[in-house]
């Protein structure tokens, strides 16, 4: 369990980003993955057991439009946009399954690494 | 399309609704909410908890407690698109300020659902509407609804036609070389200009207009616009004298009454509310940046409230809010105006005001909140209030500067012990 929790706090970007799908899916925590136009590319299986969506109905639409509205606002999406250099832990509440549900989100991204990341752990 | 169980299709729905749905208890406890509701309440909460429709919009509207605890009915809409008014100042002026609408329905005893949506864009348009509308109104009504002066530019009546008689119930005649202000008795607690102040903006832009309330010779009060043209002999004179257009706009002035308390006041303690304070506070900086005229700002902040409504419970707390809104409002001068900004903080403006004489209120106030005592079956409560003051000079004209360090010696009044009034970067008890 600990190794996991460091797990979310510690994987590096650029470890996430060479990991194959199923590499991914196997992560305790949730993951999702996108480019500077929001379009979500991947959608690990944790966060598709949490959010109750089939990550083949989440890829390919906006993120912060039609799955994570919740997140579109300065405290997460609009830092993607101002901040080209991000790691950073905040605690958030998310509306999983339409229930308020306390988070703790990590920020992903790096000047040189064209996909952005955030973990999601319950 | 991907086979999708009918929960997942409804979740994906639900996700991506632009609209912000919520589900609550009677006290607020958020059972269920979708993302778009989240999107506006996270931030609006900050530290306070965001799983609670009240606590999370007790900064931006504490009023929403009280509208649902006085509806009477078992079921029914309580209220429909109250408007939120979540930013004061104008933080980016290319963005319209954020407004949020909230309506609420009652399912049963203990259910409530709650919408939330941003219609800021909508209300940004409802302004530049009713400004053009003004425009049009004094363009297009009948001529003989004005009465048209000439006046010097000492404000001296040059020319007056009978329509100022009617409209005002002066003389014509009688009024020439007499000056027009002593004659129009603008109503000054609205913060309008004084005809010498529209005077000096007509000489720079060539025009000023503005609406208020206005007095007749028999002591009537009149809905006027006032137009206020410059006039130059020469093709780069400075203005010899101006035109002035006075329309009599006709108002039922109770609907109209009950129109403004609705939107301007709090619904609690009956103070102007943010969206009033707001607007007055962006009047009165287009005034300071028109004529450098002084502003200032006193935040007020009760100390330890919460200990108040835990002990005491809501009722007594809200007795104790009006009251304080009570005793503050009694002491403001007479175009300023105090506002409940959130749950028990209040903010007084003070247009024409310098810092010497808002940090004297200030002081006056602190004074009368804790001189207040409200009756409660444990005995005789009392309360102090943590000040702070700026004014608009200490700020280069930045309202939301302005607000930040009016907060910050608030703030600085709370550490140097509470019960105090800060300004500058002294404190004083």
């Amino acid at each position: 369990m600990s190794l996991n929790k460091a797990g979310f706090e510690t994987i590096p970007l650029s470890d996430l980003d060479m990991m194959s799908v199923a590499e991914r899916d196997a992560l305790p925590f949730g993951v999702v993955g996108f480019e500077a136009d929001t379009i979500v590319q991947s959608y690990n299986a944790t966060e598709a057991q949490m959010s109750g969506l089939d990550p083949a109905t989440v890829i390919g639409v906006p993120f912060f439009d039609a799955v994570a509205q919740c997140m579109n606002n300065f405290m997460v999406a609009q830092r993607f946009e101002d901040e080209p250099e991000i790691d950073d832990i905040i605690p958030y509440v998310l509306t999983l399954r339409m229930r308020p549900t306390k988070v703790r989100l990590r920020l992903l991204a790096a000047a040189d690494t064209p996909r952005r990341y955030i973990l999601i752990q319950r | 399309m991907t086979d999708m169980s009918g929960e997942e299709q409804l979740l994906e729905f639900l996700y991506a609704c632009p609209v912000g749905l919520i589900e609550c208890d009677a006290m607020g406890e958020i059972a269920l909410m979708n993302p778009h509701a989240m999107q506006h309440l996270l931030p609006l909460a900050g530290a306070r908890n965001a799983g609670n429709l009240f606590d999370a919009l007790e900064r931006h509207a504490p009023e929403l407690r009280g509208i649902v605890a006085d509806f009477g009915p078992a079921t029914g809409r309580i209220c429909d698109g109250h408007r939120i008014f979540v930013d004061l100042g104008t933080r980016r002026r290319t963005v319209a300020p954020k407004v949020l609408a909230c309506t609420l329905v009652r399912l049963g005893p203990d259910r409530l659902m709650a919408t939330l949506s941003d219609i800021s864009q909508q209300v940004a348009q409802e302004d530049r509407l009713r400004q053009a509308d003004t425009w049009f109104a004094t363009l297009l009504d009948g001529v003989s609804d004005y009465a048209a002066l000439t006046i010097t530019a000492d404000g001296r009546i040059a020319t007056a036609d009978p329509c100022f008689t009617r409209q005002t119930g002066h003389a014509f005649a009688d009024v020439i070389g007499r000056n027009l202000t002593d004659l129009l008795h603008t109503d000054a607690s609205g913060g309008d200009l004084r005809l010498d102040e529209q005077l000096v903006i007509a000489a720079r832009d060539g025009w000023h207009l503005q609406e208020g309330w206005q007095q007749r010779a028999n002591g009537d009060r009149y809905w006027c616009q006032r137009l206020v043209v410059a006039r130059s002999s020469g093709e780069q004179a400075p203005a010899s004298d101006y035109s002035v257009v006075l329309r009599d706009v006709p108002r039922r002035e109770e609907a109209a009454e009950d129109v403004r308390r609705l939107l301007t006041c709090d619904h609690l303690t009956g103070a102007a509310n943010r969206r009033h304070f707001g607007q007055v506070m962006q009047r009165e900086q287009a005034h300071w940046q028109e004529l450098r005229q002084s502003l200032s700002l006193i935040v007020l902040d009760l100390d330890h409230f919460k200990a108040v409504n835990d002990r005491h419970g809501h009722p007594v707390g809200d007795v104790l809010l009006r009251r304080v809104a009570e005793v503050c409002t009694a002491l403001l001068p007479p175009r300023g105006v105090f506002a409940r900004l959130g749950g028990e903080e209040f903010g007084a403006l003070l247009p024409r005001y310098d810092n010497g004489q808002a940090m004297t209120l200030a002081e006056e106030m602190r004074a009368a909140i804790a001189a207040l005592q409200v009756e409660t079956p444990h005995g005789p409560l009392t309360v102090t209030a943590s000040l702070g003051c700026a004014a608009l000079d200490e700020t280069d004209g930045s309202i939301d500067a302005l607000i930040a360090l009016a907060d910050e010696r608030l703030y600085a009044a709370k550490h140097a012990g509470r019960n105090r009034v800060c300004h500058h970067k002294a404190c004083a008890a």
